[in-house]
């Protein structure tokens, strides 16, 4: 009896403790807070006419597309679908060069290895395939320049880093309460970072190297369907079920932009920045994708053209063009 | 049951604790920095200023004529 009345002291000095915590947080944080965002984007001029046009459209998949990646090569895209099928493109021709055939449906994600000589994927099949049986989104991670490790996350809330010869969990990542939807490696060689999001609504950043979620980023209201580090590893971009995009700032730790129109009302489940990071680029429900200045928060161009859910989406290593996937089964390309 | 609550609170309170000691900027600051990398890149970003000449994007149309 004794040992349940201080178990219960206990939990409520720790929930005290907690409370208080995010109280000076939430202080640190207001104090830092000294500008708007759209005092510092006046000093830009507006984006004139965003001038990017279908290029190519590749078809092969028989199911709904769910992943792609652009190889270091800024030709090829590996894909990924529910016809249980990975395809290597030439992006330029749109021949498929390769296409493999996984033990699964739903291959829910692919990527490339820094190389470009390997790609790995995550599906929903469990156990077999052990080294990347578990994941939810994949992505070879650091050090930069290697093929040695591969970051996953999964459908468990947790994230993990593996060894690729050996298949041994290297790191694993707890903290999220629900679904790893999307990961993202910090650009910076020296960083060692990564960005989570998930079903829980959070968006984590996580120490590679500890194992420990260094920030946290609440905010969206629903699912976090994707996250992608700016360019200059200083914010991430996200994705929400909530029908936003956002901006997190992770020097000033905090929420400094929100993409938003009354028009838009379905979630999105893809974004990516493009290198300069003034752009950002969201696939929604509703079949479109949003470009959105970053800084001035206003939609500067939709692109339409799939037919259905649009739920991948990247720019390529150089930056000169853009890859969606789709729900009807096809991949375009944008430049 | 007690014990999973007194755990997940604890690895909140941690996780509180170790967010509390990181180093903040100014949104000023950092805001200007993010301003500046932008400037500093938009050259680069075909996406946004388009291509110098359109034979530089790898992903034109090609001509269906050529001169001979």
């Amino acid at each position: 009896m004794d040992g349940a009345v201080s178990e219960t002291e206990h939990i409520e000095r720790l929930a005290r403790e907690a409370e208080s915590l995010k109280i000076r947080l939430d202080d640190e944080r207001q104090k830092l807070n000294d500008v708007t965002l759209s005092v510092v984007a006046d000093r830009l001029e507006p984006i004139s006419c965003i001038n990017v046009k279908p290029r190519r459209v590749l078809k092969g998949h028989q199911a709904k597309v769910l992943c792609s990646d652009w190889s270091p090569d800024k030709r090829h895209i590996v894909s990924s679908s529910q016809d249980g099928k990975m395809i290597i493109w030439d992006a330029f021709t749109t021949n498929k060069e390769h296409a493999v055939t996984m033990p699964t449906t739903w291959v829910i994600a692919c990527a490339y290895a820094p190389s470009g000589q390997l790609v790995a994927c995550g599906t929903t099949y469990r156990r077999k395939r052990r080294r990347w049986a578990r994941t939810r989104r994949t992505r070879p991670a650091a050090p930069p320049n290697s093929d040695q490790q591969v970051l996953t996350g999964s459908g468990d809330s947790t994230c993990a880093l593996w060894d690729v010869e050996s298949g041994q969990l290297l790191q694993n990542f707890h903290g999220h309460s629900d679904s790893v939807m999307s990961i993202d490696l910090a650009p910076s060689e020296t960083g060692n970072t990564f960005v989570s999001g998930s079903c829980d609504k959070l968006v984590f950043i996580w120490d590679m190297r500890s194992g420990q979620c260094v920030q946290s980023f609440e905010g969206h209201e629903s699912d976090v369907n994707s996250v992608r580090f700016h360019p200059s590893g200083d914010a991430v971009a996200t994705g929400s079920d909530d029908a936003t995009c956002r901006l997190f700032d992770l020097r000033a730790d905090k929420e400094v932009a929100s993409y938003t129109k009354e028009s838009i009302i379905f979630g999105a489940n893809a974004v990516d920045l493009s290198i300069s990071g003034r752009l950002l680029f969201a696939g929604y429900n509703d079949y479109t994708v949003n470009v959105w200045d970053t800084l001035k928060c206003q939609r500067v161009a939709l692109l339409y053209g799939h037919e259905n859910r649009v739920s991948c989406l990247r720019v390529s290593p150089d930056g000169t063009a853009l890859s969606t996937g789709s729900w009807d089964t096809t991949l375009r390309v944008w430049a | 049951m007690v014990m999973s609550t007194v755990q997940t609170r604890r690895q909140e309170v941690e996780q509180l604790r170790r967010e509390a000691t990181i180093k903040r900027e100014k949104l000023s600051k950092s805001m200007k920095e993010m301003l500046d990398f932008i400037r500093e890149h938009e050259q680069e970003d075909c996406l946004l200023v388009g291509f110098s000449s359109q034979k530089s994007n790898p992903f034109r149309e090609k001509n269906s004529c050529a001169i001979l």
